[in-house]
């Protein structure tokens, strides 16, 4: 909100702060100061009107005159000017020697291409009136030859702009800024004089421009008053009123209009004049709009109504938007000569509606929303009226028209001043505490404990807490003492999905990794890149702000790809990214948010001095085996699918662990279709990772390590070879020879391990056969084993694969 | 006899001189002191030998036995030197550049973050966690801020389509679901679930409807720290934070606390962080945060009972913290991840 200085100081005459004094104090009491700047002539010493009474050429510069100007004094001024818009007869400003004008030029007796100069005429610009450099600036109204300049524009003024935080409705007027500050300052506060009160009125009886006022619509409007005002003149405004409204950047627009826009700045209080010729019946009646209603509105926009929406409406049409704005139809224009006042009481969540319903919000509706001082509806009424009559004229009648009520319970709070000290854990004595109070026009009766009374335009004070803020605002913030920090133990543990993410985050930078944050949201087409792509319309938001973030992402890969695209434009060498985030996946009918751990690597084909071998499929799915560890998941080989891979995927080189909806975890591992990636111009092999898993894997407890007691004695290993279909997984194969070493294993011998260590196509097998070789520990549980017991066993295993699989052993 | 122990000492300098390889070493080794070796076979002649003879012999034998081996040890320890040497190859440049791939870095938002859980996990806040995706209530109604609420102005939310629900979000009834636009919903789904005292911090994404420019982000990260227990006062918030500023920009920093409004915490208050410690000038202090006594309101949405419990809660930006600690003039550059931006914060 704009706050004029020079208007704030009518509340406070003994108010002597700079600006940068109130910019601090204001910012102290919770009134952010976004921008405080000066507007206006600022006080010019020496700078006063002259008048031209000789214009004569200057003897030794084609460009420049030498003139005669009269500047009040004895004797006239002698002044080189090179300007030429002016004649013999202007009167001008003139900066006479010792003037020091904006910027600090000072001026002084001077000569200028030898022929002296005793001051300066002045453009507007030059004085600090704005950017009009053209020439000098002509005063057209003649005053007097001397005045000084300042006489004449005395307008200068200092503007704050104060962020008023929504608690405090009471604050967007210069009286509760006022207020605030006497309390702070400890300076006395003048409200304005006013002549007109309750008594001036009939509620009943006697004259006036209205038959009749009707509620109609009481959970909009809870007070109503109108008054009217005989026989105004409409005229501009008085320099002082459009002063007012000129610095806190209104437009003045008549007497009456500019009335009530002050008031509402003075008070906070909306008020309404209506042409009392253009209500129709003479009556008003506050209704709700009705079906498909429309109304034209002083912006000249037609709105269409809802039947929520209230209308001040006459016995024809809606005349205003209640508590928003006038439609043109009532408007008070030049020819207006009667007048009703409206001041009323909106409930602020309707008002609030129909300003969001219709997209339009004003000084009025801003200030109904948040609430209004229902006591200062009335004062504000008052002060209008006196404002109308002193400077519109007019006779006041004798009635008002008042419906509903602005009568409101006054609020109390019980509280003691060791209550408030042991909430801040400091203070003052209680006289201190009390002064604090009492600055806010909070009225404190002491006793075993106070009762606060508390102003009936601070709403949002209701409980003991409240003045607890209220006593630190005044006191001082400044003033909280500096304490130690108490720290006692609480005994709780980081989140496992911290720990998790950390230990993550340090692998990935072990590996050589950068962390990288993408946005949660992507492009729609970006979704398509995840499994199950086409059930995630559910992913939309129903409110996205850019076309290119319209969605939730369901994996980091996309946001990883762009990640090497964009770097790709600026680097050679190999790229290697990692995110942690969230993502989002289906789960049945319904979504699931996991945490996602997404990572990409590009191996760049540059020239080295030494080779190295580069990534491929194992070395990424060792890593997801890790990182799924420190997630506290095992990776299984059970739960590979090589089917049903997302479209980003290059068939035959990708692989995808788990099921988010079974399991509550799925790794997405492997080589990136070229395809895709040639169509976003990136080349080369790149391999990806997203691994989701739900947050309730991540917090299950750990199982116990628990100690198994090894045996001794050396093992002993045989080496077999198994002969299976090329399509068939390693993993099932392997499985099938494992199993097998447990029938055979007992209480003296066990089948330790079963390890792969080589794959072998090619001659001496068919064409779709494959042999899978793997080692095999056996282990004595009570001594060495014998030659005979292994081979036995040994036996015993190859028979049972063979019988038991499809698999032949290979001899 | 004699001449040919003598003669076998000379073969064996003869013959391993020259010796390279651990094989040949083997089969000359053999030649000698194999089963078949001469010197095996000279040896064998002392049962031959009268008995009288046979001390004298034996000796010689002797003799020649440690000769023998010193000169194959020898032999054998030269060839292992060679070997050594052959697998250590010829002498490296240690000056030529590994071609392997070095420790990545962390984002500086990470890093950012680490360092004020790190500040506050000293003094006894652990880590709490909540979901990005969130409903009203949690973000809006438990925490003091009712639908028509002028405060919900300043939060322009996301919402999320009426006919996605999430299995793993619970509403508190079918309010709708949102993009959390603050982590307090962690704060109050915490102290729904576990009883006070309570110390956590509640780190993670955020999301407002914001238009991106150098200062706006359409998410972005917040911690929130909160603490609940008895007898609390506003010297303890002041206190800890405090110590906050003193942790992160030195000795003689501290925060300068002003009264602002909230809806979840009375008093409220915005805390600045003093600008000389974080090298800027022309302004004396920066806002950095924002903090207050939990609003008894709050507390009884949560069920707990104000009148026994108080408690503090403040939270800031880690972007901005992040844009003010390492002088970043751009919100954008953190999602941009540019190689050349994020090397620079690789330590």
């Amino acid at each position: 909100m704009l706050v004029s200085l020079d208007w704030l100081k009518t509340y406070l005459p003994d108010l002597d702060k700079t600006p940068e004094e109130l910019d601090e104090a204001l910012t102290l009491i919770g009134f952010e100061v976004e921008d405080i700047h000066e507007t206006g002539l600022p006080p010019l010493q020496n700078v006063v009107v002259g008048e031209v009474l000789e214009k004569a050429q200057h003897p030794n510069a084609d460009r420049l005159s030498l003139c005669q100007v009269d500047v009040g004094t004895s004797e006239n001024a002698s002044i080189v000017c090179g300007a030429t818009n002016y004649k013999v007869g202007d009167r001008v400003p003139v900066a006479l020697p010792g003037a020091e004008l904006p910027g600090g030029f000072v001026i002084k007796k001077t000569e200028l291409r030898g022929v002296p100069s005793a001051g300066m005429m002045c453009s507007a610009k030059e004085l600090g009136l704005g950017d009009d450099h053209a020439g000098l600036l002509i005063l057209e109204d003649r005053p007097e030859i001397g005045t000084p300049i300042n006489d004449l524009y005395s307008n200068n003024d200092t503007i704050i702009d104060v962020e008023i935080t929504p608690n405090r409705p009471d604050c967007f007027s210069h009286i509760g800024i006022a207020r605030e500050l006497a309390a702070y300052f400890g300076l006395k506060l003048k409200y304005p004089d006013i002549n007109t009160g309750g008594n001036s009125f009939s509620e009943d009886s006697g004259k006036s421009l209205l038959k009749g006022v009707t509620i109609e619509a009481p959970e909009t409007c809870l007070y109503y008053s109108g008054y009217s005002i005989e026989g105004v003149k409409i005229a501009p405004s008085p320099s002082w009123l459009r002063q007012r409204i000129e610095a806190i950047g209104l437009r003045p627009i008549n007497n009456v209009v500019d009335i009530t826009n002050f008031v509402l700045h003075e008070y906070g209080q909306p008020l309404h004049a209506f042409d009392a010729g253009k209500i129709k019946g003479q009556e008003i009646i506050i209704r709700n709009a009705t079906e498909e209603e429309t109304i034209t509105t002083l912006d000249e926009k037609e709105r269409k109504l809802q039947t929520s929406d209230t209308l001040i409406a006459d016995a024809e049409r809606g005349l205003v938007v209640a508590g928003v704005m006038g439609s043109i139809d009532a408007e008070v224009d030049d020819n207006t000569t009667d007048i009703v006042l409206e001041a009323a009481w909106f409930t602020p969540k309707k008002i609030r509606k129909t300003s969001r319903q219709l997209g339009l919000s004003t000084d009025s509706s801003y200030r109904f929303e948040r609430g209004v001082d229902p006591v200062a509806i009335d004062t504000a009424a008052y002060r209008t009226i006196d404002l109308i009559l002193e400077i519109a004229g007019g006779t006041l009648h004798e009635r008002a028209w008042k419906a509903g009520s602005n009568a409101v319970e006054t609020t109390e709070i019980e509280i003691t001043p060791d209550f408030i000290r042991e909430r801040c854990g400091f203070g003052p004595e209680d006289e201190a505490i009390k002064e604090s109070l009492t600055a806010l026009e909070i009225e404190v009766n002491e006793g075993d404990s106070w009762k606060a009374t508390i102003p009936s335009y601070r709403g949002d004070l209701t409980r003991p807490v409240d003045l607890v803020e209220e006593f630190l605002r005044i006191y001082g913030t400044d003033k909280i003492p500096e304490a130690d920090v108490e720290s006692r133990a609480f005994n709780r543990n980081h989140t496992r999905e911290w720990t998790v993410r950390n230990a993550y985050s340090q692998y990935m930078r072990n590996k050589g990794y950068a962390e990288v944050y993408n946005y949660s949201l992507i492009l729609d087409e970006e979704t398509r890149l995840a499994p199950e792509s086409d059930e995630l319309a559910l992913l939309a938001l129903k409110n996205p702000i850019s076309s290119d973030q319209t969605h939730l992402r369901p994996s980091m890969i996309p946001g990883l790809l762009n990640v090497l695209k964009r770097n790709q434009q600026h680097h050679s060498q190999t790229s290697a990214f990692y995110e942690w985030g969230r993502c989002y996946r289906k789960k049945g009918n319904e979504l699931v948010e996991c945490v996602a751990m997404g990572w990409i690597i590009q191996e760049t084909e540059a020239k080295q001095w030494l080779n190295r071998e580069p990534t491929d499929f194992f070395k990424l799915k060792a890593m997801v085996i890790d990182i799924l560890r420190l997630a506290g998941v095992k990776y299984s080989e059970n739960l590979v699918k090589t089917d049903s891979l997302p479209s980003f995927a290059q068939e035959g080189q990708f692989a995808v662990m788990g099921d988010i909806a079974k399991s509550g975890t799925q790794a997405e591992f492997g080589l990136l279709n070229l395809k895709q990636l040639k169509e976003m111009d990136i080349e080369g092999l790149v391999y990806a990772v997203n691994i989701c898993i739900t947050p309730d894997v991540l917090e299950r407890k750990e199982k116990p390590i628990k100690y198994t007691p090894y045996t001794l004695f050396p093992p002993s290993y045989k080496d077999l070879a198994l002969v299976a279909d090329k399509k068939e997984s390693a993993s099932k194969i392997r499985e099938a020879l494992a199993k097998a070493g447990k029938a055979v294993s007992n209480k003296e011998m066990q089948v330790d391990a079963v390890e792969l260590f080589d794959v072998y196509e090619g001659t001496g097998l068919e064409e779709n056969q494959k042999s899978l070789a793997f080692n095999i520990t056996f282990r004595g549980t009570s001594g060495t084993l014998k030659d005979e017991v292994v081979n036995k066993a040994f036996e015993e295993m190859q028979s049972i694969v063979e019988k038991k699989s499809p698999y032949r052993v290979r001899r | 006899m004699d001449e040919a122990l003598k003669s076998i000492i000379q073969e064996a300098e003869t013959k391993t001189r020259e010796l390279t390889q651990r094989a040949q070493f083997e089969a000359v080794k053999a030649e000698f002191v194999g089963p078949n070796g001469s010197f095996t076979a000279l040896r064998k002649e002392i049962g031959k030998l009268p008995k009288e003879q046979r001390p004298e012999y034996g000796k010689k034998i002797n003799g020649v036995k440690e000769s023998l081996e010193s000169i194959l040890s020898a032999t054998l320890t030269r060839i292992e030197e060679r070997e050594l040497e052959a697998k250590i190859g010829p002498a490296i440049d240690p000056t030529l550049p590994s071609p392997d791939i070095q420790m990545g870095s962390e984002h500086p938002l990470t890093q950012v973050l680490n360092r004020i859980v790190d500040i506050f996990s000293k003094v006894g806040f652990t880590v709490a966690a909540g979901t990005e995706v969130e409903s009203e209530y949690f973000c809006f109604d438990a925490l003091n801020t009712p639908a028509d609420h002028p405060a919900r102005d300043m939060q322009d939310t996301y919402y999320i389509n009426e006919e996605a629900s999430f299995q793993n979000i619970k509403q508190k009834a079918d309010e709708r679901y949102v993009l959390r636009p603050h982590t307090s919903s962690v704060q109050i789904r915490t102290m729904l679930k576990e009883k006070p005292p309570l110390k956590i911090l509640s780190p993670g994404r955020v999301f407002r409807r914001d238009t991106a420019d150098a200062t706006h982000s359409a998410n972005f990260h917040q911690i929130e720290g909160l603490l609940v227990d008895k007898n609390l006062k506003v010297t303890d918030l002041k206190a800890i934070l405090d110590y906050f500023a003193r942790e992160l920009l030195g000795k003689d920093a501290k925060v300068r606390f002003r009264p602002h409004f909230f809806p979840y915490t009375e008093p409220s208050f915005e805390v600045d962080f003093p600008a000389a410690h974080l090298g800027k000038v022309g302004k004396k202090w920066i806002e950095i945060m924002g903090c207050g006594m939990v609003d008894p309101t709050v507390f009884e949405a949560v069920g707990i009972d104000p009148n026994e419990y108080t408690g503090y809660a403040f939270g800031m930006g880690i972007e901005r913290i992040a844009m003010i600690v390492y002088g970043v003039d751009d919100i954008r550059y953190f999602y941009q991840n540019d190689q050349r931006f994020l090397e620079q914060f690789s330590r």
